[in-house]
């Protein structure tokens, strides 16, 4: 054994040996400094960043005036395009949470109760998960398609040709198109979560419940989704926080168009900070903060309305 | 024991850093890179001319690298709108004339003393001369243009006037019988940008109102209730309930109209500006124009009673300037100069088939889209310019009413002249 690893076994072993508890603060914080500093300039510092913002206005030369709540007065009360993008990101949290949970518990319900064909279909439920939002909006651009899609084929092929439209360029159909969209990418992460939660449900209340004649319906209301609560809970608030910051899929298939119907709050922050010919991050910033603080309260209130006060034991 | 080491591990890193430090230092000092940022990285012509002035900039300044990073344009723009706040960025950069606020908050530098001025035309370096200074380098010129496939409109039993230009009540029935031939009058989408569904109103617009009153419509001056307006909104709407657009209007991108028009499914016309060619004119494997299409260029149409006929819009377009925080000034006006050369201007021309604000001697014109060149100087011939394109002159809301009303809404056949006025003037309007 050369001298150096002996050296090295040394130190290791004897590091291993001490409470790093009582390691110097100076050592500890030296090895904590490349991970601290990297979240302190890349997550406490943007989100500082913003709500200093937020109290600002931005004028040209980088001057940096403060104009105390006045943004997000603005916001409030003079910006019908805000409300707008309000009502549209509600209606699309709303809808495809429901959607995107209650449909991934039927779809894994279905491979728990061993469908046809169960491997085949997790793979093919699955596999929108791993695509990005690029390729999922556009393929979906495509899908949507007037001219060459596959929706207006589909309907067309079935006898329902009066029914085909340009599902992207009409304000009464391009925001749940788009929800059709991001519900198709997420409904097999719920499938898979909800799937192993069933396979980790105690074999022997399920296997009592058929012992006492309990029906599908009954074992699946009185039993099975009062055991998944904590699950369901865990999805509900995951999939409300992921669409109320909806983005990527939007900006890709209409880009908040047409004529505002899929603009939502943050597509509408991205348009005001970066397309509308101004250095003003002030007033998206106040956008964002204001938008960071309802999700939050939000969050709050699905979190005590849907926890379990009595603890299930199995 | 663990304290042990760390004396020796502070030790060590510390003394890499002062061994390391010099070294660092003699590499920046001799080897200088450039760093440009670059729209139109779709372009084959326009990346090849760029690119080979980077290349003689390195030729004449040796130990210097120009590494030009190729960006689509509104990626790029979200990029510079947070690197030069913080005082980073390329040392030069693409830009646009329309983009003042990048002026206004003093993130470029003016150019008076930087650049040879005598290789660029006058017309063009007053697009961006700003409180007596200049700014950009314009590299680009265009004019808006309908372009049409020849044989079609032949096939349909049309003739273009000498002119070149259809009068308003022409135009919408040439829209009609396209229509009606089974065939798209006008390949046209607005799924990426913000400006192409607006070519057809916003030229009627010009020629009805004339350039001044053209400039305070787009400005906040003048109402869109103006009755002149509303006649051209009038008209503009008969087009699009003739079916003049595609089905697919809202969601079909700008590359994708190219593709409509000469390949598939075929249209009549394409409104674009003569930037068309960057697109257009490259290899079909490419999605290139093919080589035996019958491209004809013609006007925009003629309003009843306009005040200026004759007028077109002209713009400059991709244009270079140069970051306030740059540490390299003089290398990036080297890189700006490269590419504003004679030499480079007739490269421009004889590669890309589009003009430019670079002075070029080009009389006669060569290669295989000669014909087209000569045959968009014909349309230029009595031309008054107007220099400047709507999503140029508007900001804000404004802009974005622009985008989505003019622009998609309302040729998308979504709304009534009277909801376009009442939306356009509630974003515009200054009264």
């Amino acid at each position: 054994m050369s001298g150096l690893s002996r050296r090295l076994r040394g130190i290791l072993g004897n590091a291993a040996a001490t409470d790093a508890r009582a390691a110097s603060l100076g050592l500890l914080l030296m090895f904590l400094a490349p991970a601290l500093l990297f979240y302190a300039g890349f997550a406490v510092y943007p989100v500082l960043r913003t709500f200093y913002n937020s109290f600002h206005a931005i004028r040209p030369q980088g001057v940096v005036e403060f104009v105390g709540i006045g943004n997000f007065r603005s916001i409030l009360f003079a910006d019908p395009t805000f409300w707008k993008a309000v009502g549209n990101t509600a209606l699309f949290t709303v809808i495809a949470t429901l959607v995107d949970v209650f449909g991934g518990l039927l779809l894994a319900l279905c491979l728990f109760a061993r469908a046809p064909s169960a491997g085949l279909l997790r793979v093919i439920w699955f596999t929108p998960v791993l695509m990005s939002y690029v390729v999922v909006g556009v393929i979906w651009v495509w899908i949507y398609d007037y001219d060459w899609g596959l929706a207006n084929a589909i309907l067309h092929w079935i006898g329902l040709g009066a029914y085909e439209q340009s599902w992207l360029g009409h304000p009464s159909t391009a925001l749940w198109s788009v929800m059709g969209a991001h519900i198709w990418k997420w409904l097999g992460f719920n499938m898979i979560v909800f799937l192993a939660a069933l396979y980790a449900l105690p074999g022997e209340v399920l296997g009592a419940a058929e012992l006492d004649n309990c029906g599908w319906v009954a074992k699946l209301f009185y039993i099975i989704i009062p055991m998944l609560r904590a699950t369901i809970v865990n999805l509900l608030v995951l999939s409300f926080i992921g669409k109320m910051m909806v983005f990527d899929l939007v900006w890709i298939m209409t880009g908040g168009g047409p004529l505002w119907s899929t603009e939502t709050v943050s597509t509408y922050v991205y348009k005001r900070a970066f397309d509308w010919n101004t250095f003003d991050l002030g007033y998206p910033s106040a956008i964002a903060v204001l938008w960071f603080v309802i999700i939050l309260a939000f969050i709050a209130i699905m979190t005590r309305l849907l926890r379990q006060r009595d603890r299930l034991e199995f | 024991m663990l304290r042990g080491i760390s004396l020796p591990l502070c030790a060590a890193a510390l003394g890499l850093a002062v061994v390391a430090a010099p070294l660092g230092g003699r590499a920046q000092a001799d080897d200088v890179t450039l760093e440009v940022w670059s729209h139109e990285a779709d372009q084959p012509a326009k990346v090849a001319f760029r690119e080979l002035a980077a290349r003689n900039v390195e030729k004449a300044h040796p130990g210097v690298k120009v590494k030009i990073t190729w960006y689509e344009k509104n990626p790029m723009l979200a990029a510079l709108k947070s690197a030069l706040p913080a005082g980073k960025g390329p040392d030069a950069f693409y830009l646009e004339p329309g983009f003042v606020e990048y002026i206004t908050a003093g993130y470029v530098i003016p150019l008076d003393d930087l650049i040879d001025w005598n290789n660029i035309e006058p017309w063009a370096r007053k697009v961006w001369i700003h409180g007596g200074k200049t700014y950009g380098v314009p590299q680009e010129a265009y004019t808006n243009e309908i372009y049409y496939d020849k044989d079609a409109l032949k096939k349909l039993g049309i003739e273009l006037p000498a002119s070149g230009q259809f009068t308003q009540a022409q135009f919408l029935d040439v829209v009609k019988k396209t229509k009606a031939a089974g065939m798209t009058p006008i390949a046209q989408g607005v799924g990426d940008r913000p400006f192409p569904g607006a070519y057809v109103v916003g030229e009627a617009l010009l020629r009805k109102l004339g350039p001044d009153d053209y400039l305070r419509l787009f400005t906040g001056k003048l109402s869109f209730a103006d009755p002149r307006v509303a006649e051209v909104l009038k008209w503009t709407k008969e087009v699009v309930d003739a079916g003049a657009y595609p089905k697919n209007f809202m969601t079909l991108k700008l590359g994708e109209s190219h593709y409509y028009f000469y390949l598939k499914p075929g249209a009549l016309m394409l409104p674009m500006g003569s930037w068309y060619t960057g697109r257009a004119f490259v290899p079909e494997d490419k999605g290139g124009q093919p080589a035996n299409f019958p491209l004809g260029v013609m006007q925009f149409p003629a309003m009843d009673g306009g005040a200026c006929n004759e007028c077109k819009t002209s713009a400059v377009g991709a244009s270079f300037v140069i970051n306030a925080a740059t540490k390299h000034k003089d290398l990036a006006a080297a890189f700006l100069n490269a590419m504003s050369t004679p030499e480079m201007g007739k490269m421009w021309i004889e590669t890309i088939y589009l003009q430019t604000g670079i002075k070029a001697d080009v009389k006669n014109f060569s290669g295989p889209h000669a014909a087209y060149f000569t045959e968009l100087m014909e349309r230029q011939k009595g031309a008054k310019y107007f220099i400047g394109a709507p999503q140029d002159l508007t900001t804000g809301e404004c802009k974005d009413a622009f985008a989505q009303v003019l622009n998609s809404g309302f040729p998308g056949g979504l709304l009534s002249v009277d909801q376009a006025v009442q939306m356009m003037n509630k974003s515009c309007y200054k009264g």
